[in-house]
Order: C-alpha cells, then sequence, then structure tokens
C-alpha cells in the first residue's frame, strides 16, 4: 500500500469483504451450488435464509459480481432494509425494473431484497406476482434472518439456501489473515475472545478487530476493552439501580439516555439487558435471572409488535424493582428503601 | 346498619323534620299555612309552586312535611310529562276519594315543571292545569325557574313559594354535622372549599364531601382541590392526570380523561411520566405499569389493525387501571409536583444529535450493505471506541468514509477537534501529493474510500436510469 492511502482507512468489514464466490473462505456447500450458476449463467429466485454476518449479503453480490464483472451494479436492484420497501416501491419501482429489457449480453437480472422478513405481508404478495411475470428476465435474490417469516408462495418459488453460524476456526482464520494484512499483532486468545463476543457473526467480530487493534494490539485485555467501552455502562447501571437502589426515577433517567442520548432501540436494551442478567459480574438469586428473562422476552415481543419503547421499558423497570425488593431488604436490614 | 351506610349521602342526611329543613323559614311558614288552609275547607288555589335555586331544599321540604304528617306522596317528574297517561293516571289518582277529610292522605308532587317542553310536551301545561282544577289533593309543583313565559297559567293558578339560594354558612353547617355522623376526620379549609364551589347547593355540597370522606377516609383540602376542581370544565392536563391517580372509582378515572383535548396516545406519556411519583409503593408502582404498558400494547394494536374500537379498551387500562392499583394500605395522597413528559423535551433538544446520528448510520450502512438498526447497534459503537482512542487512525477513518464534522464530533465527544485537525492535516498532504503525481505524470492509484464509494454509486445509478428509460 503506498503512502497516500495510507492516510485514508475505510471499515475492514467493507474492505475484507469477499468481491468474488471464490474468496469466501466459509458457507462451502452453498457457495459451491452458486458457482454452478455462475457456471451455467442461470439460476432460479433464491432466499437465502440465517442469522446475521454468516455471509447472506456478501454471497449475493459475489453472486452478480462473478456473473456480470466489475461492474455487476448495472444489472441488480438493490433494496436495503434501510430503503422504503412497502407495497408502493414493489409496484413501481421493483415492477419497472423487472420488466424492463434485457441489455445485450445479459441472461437476466436481479433484484436483491435484503432483510425481506421485514417486509409486509402486502409488499410480500405483490413481490410474488412479479417473481411470476418476469421470470424470464429477473431472478430474485431474497434475503432473510428468519425465513418463516416469508409468505409460503415465494418461499416455493425459491432455491432456499441455508447459511449457517460461522465455525470458530473460520472466523479466527479470516480474523488472523486479516491482521497479517494489516501488520496488526495478535494472539490466539484475543481472537478467540472476539469470537466468543461475536457469536459467530462475522461483521460483528471484524468491527471487534478492528476497534481492539485501534487500541494497539489484538489481545484478551484490549478485546475486553473494546467490548466493555462498546456497550455502555448505563445498561448494567440500569439493571442494577433497579434491582438494588429500587429507584425509579433515577433508573427511568437512564433509561432516556440511553434511548435518546446512544440511540439505542428498545430492542438493543432489551437484548443488552438480557446479555447482562446472564453474566457473572451482576450478582443476583439463580431464579430470579430467569424470572427477569421471561419478562424481557414478553417485553421484546410487545416492541416488535410495535409498542412503544419508553413505556414497556418503564413497566420492565417497574418489575426490577418489585423483584428487588427482598433482595434490597436482604442488603439494608436497617435502613429500608428510599422509594 | 350495612344498608344505610351504603344509601347515598344526600338521601341519608334527608331532613326528616320541618325544623330540620336548613334556613327557609318564610317559605315553611306560606307552605305550612297553605297545607293547613286543606283542613279548614276549600284552599283559595288548590296548588303551590316551590320555587328557587337547586339544593336550596324544596323537595326535602315536602318531604319532610309528609313524613311528619304521614302523607303519601304521589310524584312526577320532567321525564315523565310527555307521556299524557302518565299525567291521566295522576289525575284519577288525584280527583278519587273527593272528601276532604280523605284529601289528607296524599300529596302530588310534580317536580321539575320547568322542564317541561313547549313543543314536545305540547298540552302538558293544559293536562297539568286540568289537574289542578279536579284535584281532591293538595298538589305541589316544583321549579328553578318559574319566570318562564309557558309557565305563565300555571303560575296564576298557583300559591308562589321562593326558596333563598342557601349562604356559605348554612351549607357549611350542613357539611360538619355530617362529617361529625360520619365520624369523618375533616379540614375546616377543606369543608370552606367544598361550601364555597357549591354556591348555595347544599345537594352538590353533599355529594362532593361524599366523594371526597368515603373514598379517602378524610376530607383534607388538598383531597377535596384535586377532585372537585373546575368539574364542568375543561382542566388542564396535570389536574386530569392527578384526577387519575386519586380515583378511587373506576368510572372517576375514565371520567378525568374525557376532560381534556388530549388524545389518548399523548395522555399515556403524561400518566407514565408522573405515575412514579405518585405510586411509590413497588407493588402499587407495578400494578399500574403493568396496566399503563397493556394501554399501550392496545394502542399499538390499533395502529397496526386500524381497528380504533380498542381505542376504550387502552383509555379503560390508562386510567381506571392505573388508578385502581394503588392498593397499598399505608398509601396515603400527597400532593407533588407534576411535569411536561420529559422525553418529549429531550427529543427536542437532542433533534440535531440525533439527525447525525441517523445519517451516520445510513452512511455507514450503504458502505457495510447493512440496515440502519445493524449500523447503530453494531458498528457506531465500536466506531466510538476507535474515535475516542486512537485519533490519528480515527482521522484516516474519517477521510475513508467521508465522514462530516459533525458526525467525527459525535463519534468523540472528548478528542473530536482533535481528530478534525488531523483530518486537515491528512487532506493536505494527500492535496500535496495529489499535485506531485500530476507534475510527474503518473497514473494515480486506485484511491480507497470516499472518491471509491463515490464513483461506484455514480455508475450504478446511471444503470439503473437507463433501465428505466427502456
Amino acid at each position: 500500500m503506498g503512502s497516500r492511502s495510507a492516510l485514508t482507512e475505510l471499515l475492514w468489514a467493507e474492505k475484507y469483504r469477499p468481491k468474488s464466490l471464490q474468496e469466501m473462505v466459509n458457507q462451502e456447500d452453498v457457495v459451491k451450488r452458486l458457482q454452478v450458476f455462475v457456471k451455467e449463467k442461470n439460476m432460479p429466485h433464491l432466499l437465502f435464509a440465517g442469522p446475521p454476518g454468516t455471509g447472506k449479503t456478501t454471497a449475493a453480490h459475489a453472486l452478480a459480481h462473478d456473473l456480470y464483472g466489475e461492474d455487476y451494479r448495472l444489472y441488480m436492484l438493490e433494496l436495503n432494509a434501510s430503503d422504503e420497501r412497502g407495497i408502493d416501491v414493489i409496484r413501481t419501482k421493483v415492477k419497472e425494473f423487472s420488466r424492463s429489457k434485457l441489455p445485450v449480453g445479459i441472461p437476466f437480472k436481479i433484484v436483491l431484497l435484503d432483510e425481506a422478513d421485514n417486509m409486509t405481508a402486502d409488499a410480500q404478495q405483490a413481490l410474488r406476482r412479479l417473481m411470476e411475470m418476469y421470470v424470464d428476465v429477473t431472478r430474485f435474490i431474497l434475503i432473510a434472518n428468519y425465513p418463516s417469516k416469508i409468505i409460503e408462495p415465494i418461499q416455493s418459488r425459491c432455491a432456499v439456501f441455508r447459511f449457517t453460524s460461522l465455525k470458530k476456526e473460520d472466523v479466527v482464520a479470516r480474523l488472523k489473515w486479516i491482521c497479517s494484512h494489516e501488520k496488526v499483532v495478535c494472539d490466539d486468545r484475543g481472537l478467540e475472545a472476539i469470537y466468543e463476543v461475536s457469536g459467530g457473526d462475522m461483521r460483528r467480530a471484524i468491527n471487534v478487530l478492528q476497534a481492539a487493534a485501534a487500541l494497539g494490539e489484538v489481545n484478551l485485555s484490549n478485546v475486553y476493552k473494546v467490548v466493555g467501552l462498546a456497550t455502555p455502562a448505563e445498561v448494567r447501571a440500569l439493571l442494577k439501580t433497579a434491582l438494588f437502589e429500587g429507584d425509579f426515577l433515577k433508573s427511568r433517567d437512564t433509561l432516556r439516555k440511553l434511548m435518546v442520548t446512544y440511540g439505542l432501540s428498545g430492542v438493543d436494551i432489551v437484548k443488552q439487558l438480557h446479555r447482562e442478567i446472564f453474566s457473572s459480574e451482576v450478582s443476583m438469586p439463580e431464579d430470579l435471572r430467569v424470572e427477569i428473562a421471561d419478562y424481557l422476552g414478553e417485553v421484546q415481543y410487545r416492541l416488535v409488535e410495535g409498542a412503544d419503547d419508553e413505556i414497556q421499558l418503564s413497566a420492565l423497570l417497574a418489575k426490577l424493582i418489585l423483584l428487588g425488593k427482598p433482595l434490597r431488604q436482604q442488603l439494608q436490614p436497617a435502613k429500608p428503601a428510599k422509594r | 346498619m350495612s344498608l344505610t351506610k351504603k344509601l347515598p349521602w344526600v338521601f341519608k342526611y334527608r331532613p326528616r323534620k320541618v325544623d330540620d329543613v336548613v334556613n327557609q323559614e318564610e317559605a315553611k311558614r306560606l307552605f305550612i299555612d297553605w297545607l293547613n288552609s286543606w283542613s279548614q275547607g276549600k284552599p283559595e288555589k288548590k296548588a303551590v309552586l316551590l320555587h328557587g335555586p337547586p339544593g336550596s331544599g324544596k323537595n326535602s321540604l315536602v318531604e319532610a312535611i309528609a313524613r311528619e304528617r304521614g302523607l303519601e306522596i304521589i310524584e312526577m317528574n320532567a321525564s315523565d310529562y310527555r307521556r299524557s297517561t302518565d299525567i291521566e293516571r295522576i289525575a284519577a289518582v288525584s280527583s278519587r276519594g273527593g272528601s276532604l277529610k280523605s284529601a289528607r292522605g296524599k300529596i302530588i308532587v310534580l317536580d321539575e315543571v320547568d322542564g317541561v317542553s313547549a313543543t314536545a310536551d305540547l298540552g302538558a301545561v293544559e293536562s297539568i292545569m286540568n289537574l289542578i282544577e279536579n284535584t281532591s289533593h293538595p298538589v305541589v309543583l316544583i321549579a328553578n325557574d318559574p319566570w318562564d313565559p309557558k309557565l305563565r297559567d300555571l303560575r296564576n293558578a298557583c300559591v308562589m313559594i321562593e326558596f333563598r339560594r342557601l349562604t356559605k354558612t348554612d351549607v357549611k353547617k350542613v357539611l360538619r354535622s355530617i362529617c361529625l355522623s360520619e365520624r369523618l376526620e375533616c379540614e375546616e379549609e377543606a369543608v370552606n372549599y367544598i361550601a364555597e364551589k357549591a354556591e348555595g347547593d347544599l345537594r352538590s355540597a353533599i355529594n362532593d364531601l361524599e366523594a371526597v370522606g368515603e373514598g379517602f377516609g378524610k376530607v383534607t383540602l388538598a383531597i377535596a382541590r384535586v377532585l372537585l376542581r373546575a368539574r364542568d370544565r375543561d382542566l388542564n392536563v396535570f389536574d386530569v392526570v392527578r384526577r387519575i391517580m386519586i380515583s378511587k372509582y373506576a368510572w372517576q378515572a375514565r371520567e378525568a380523561s374525557t376532560q381534556t383535548d388530549l388524545a389518548p396516545d399523548e395522555l399515556i406519556k403524561w400518566v407514565h411520566e408522573n405515575l412514579p411519583r405518585q405510586a411509590l409503593d413497588p407493588e402499587d408502582l407495578w400494578r399500574a405499569y403493568e396496566a399503563l404498558s397493556r394501554a399501550d400494547v392496545y394502542l399499538s394494536r390499533i395502529v397496526r389493525s386500524g381497528n380504533w374500537d380498542l381505542l376504550s379498551y387502552a383509555v379503560d387500562m390508562m386510567t381506571s387501571g392505573v388508578a385502581l392499583s394503588i392498593k397499598n394500605e399505608n398509601y396515603k395522597y400527597k400532593w407533588v409536583k407534576y411535569s411536561f413528559p420529559e422525553t418529549v423535551r429531550l427529543m427536542a433538544k437532542t433533534r440535531e444529535v440525533r439527525q447525525v446520528r441517523e445519517d451516520l448510520a445510513k452512511l455507514i450502512a450503504s458502505h457495510l450493505k447493512c440496515s440502519i438498526s445493524v449500523a447503530k447497534s453494531d458498528v457506531i459503537p465500536y466506531l466510538k471506541v476507535i474515535f475516542d482512542n486512537n485519533p490519528e487512525y480515527a482521522a484516516k477513518l474519517a477521510l475513508g468514509l467521508n465522514l462530516s464534522d459533525s458526525m467525527i464530533k459525535y463519534l468523540s465527544e472528548s478528542r473530536g477537534d482533535i481528530i478534525l485537525k488531523q483530518v486537515d492535516k491528512f487532506r493536505q498532504e494527500i492535496r500535496k501529493t495529489k499535485a506531485e503525481s500530476k507534475t510527474t505524470n503518473k497514473v494515480p492509484e486506485g484511491r480507497p474510500g470516499s472518491r471509491h464509494t463515490e464513483k461506484r454509486e455514480v455508475k450504478s445509478s446511471k444503470g439503473l436510469e437507463d433501465f428505466f428509460k427502456r
């Protein structure tokens, strides 16, 4: 790398994203089948399903790259979860693209719909019609964390590819490879710790790696430091204030700080709390962990169904304060809790 | 005992004797004289018209006399007037047993005669006139406002007896004696407040006293204020929330919510903001939040399903559900300062920061081909670690990702300025080497980072445009 390019840097998760199928180091079965499509220049509609960070989006782009070359984006319409993908967009933008004529020498165009499981059932129905009508010129690749949220008729029109959580060896090997390219010092314990905290999600693993590298070298203590810094201390504070101090107003202020200042969604907070209650650093009776987990599940369900973040999480705080009452009495037998 | 306890106080404490009727001596004298005239032969006028403001004792006087003299009251009120059969039934009773001696047994009371409608109850006044003409029993008409033109004929046919508006002192006297009988602890200021608010209407004063005293076991000014203020007009939001919190009955809490223009999805925020200041016991608080979170679930179902019928359940839970969850025996209502929903304020205050975060998440999402929420939860936190700890590396990333100055400051509050300076330094260096490479006529290397991405995006959008043109 020249001196000029050393003055700018990208996120490694982008920089080291495999460009072609050949570069993909995992999901061997999936990759092999996709390479056959490239060879034959033909493929059915595809549904990529699996946990986050397992290479679904990467595989879709690599497939298109291998089919069309460097300028593959000319022949692919990409609609992310961030884009509007309601029924109107399906009927206009997607339809327009799907029905358009094929450029010379191109066997078919591709419509890529990331996080398709977040699309409404209406939009999926509209999509299904397009998949039938323009199959001669357009193929769809749908990506989903939860294939069960894709309506049955679409599933049956797609070849389903299941992406599995990455294995520890694969993640560690990839991280090590990145480190050698970046000339970053790393050790196995640090890399293994990254695997543990990222739970087989390659994107998150690479983000942790890059942050740890920015602290110096990739070792156990830096990895834990990164994870600690990236998890707002307020999440644990929230849990502790509610359980052990029983102070509702104080814990609600913390909650608001997390949501407004850190921009965490209600679901983010629920998930982080879930991690916290099973952490050995928060001591509480074991049955309490289970009871809290149970209610966290209820709250997350309600939030996903459209309930209000702050009110549902405040209800959770009230629950924690109630559950913590016997603990507080044990802690301070002489002094009753303030609130 | 238990039965009388459940009687509304206005019935329970009705005057039993004429003497108990408060401060209407003139009216009492006139009425008794007229009634006595029945036993001394045919009275000049066979009907009286008792008139005066509400709650001044008109009905009470009639009832007290009837009780003292053992008269049977045959009663009819405004809602009955339009049914001529009812008036005829009364007329039949009143004309029966025409002997003067037996006349003592009954008294006919037509309440709320000013409620007769001139159009809808056409002929009602005429029927009443007939009744008065043919009656063998004393007829008592009662009205708040006797000066309505439609009642002119009736006025002429009746002895007019006026009831004065009761004074505050009169009302207070009664309220105090009720407190005594109910063994209620009772603040003088509270009694004063209730009496003043009643404006001479003893009936409403007793109702108010009951609402405060029965629910809370004592009558304090604080409770009276919250519960009784401005019964008829719109309340400000604080008072609505306060009324919800203090309500002892489901209907009270629900009614409070009707006294504001605030939509339920707004009201729930106000209740949420102030509920924990009032419900301090952990069990109460949890019950209240259980109810409130259910209300919120109903609201979300309305949004999803468009089924507005569910709204009333949402309101039930955020009003009555919350009010009735306060069950702690030691709970005492205490006035605390309420506040405006803090989140609304915070959101307004942080609008700019949140916009920066949103733009940053979008930018990252386009680089990593992930969703904005993944960018927020899985990328930005790690970027922050880098920006807080390694300014030089952060500056390189800032250049590579083409971050704006405000994004850089967002990513590191403490070291944003250092990073910005570093970015400037790098920019100058890049410019310098660029100039050098031009003079030496070298082909520039493929530049990573933002320019690369930009180039790609231009291409892809051009490609799509081509498709749409076809």
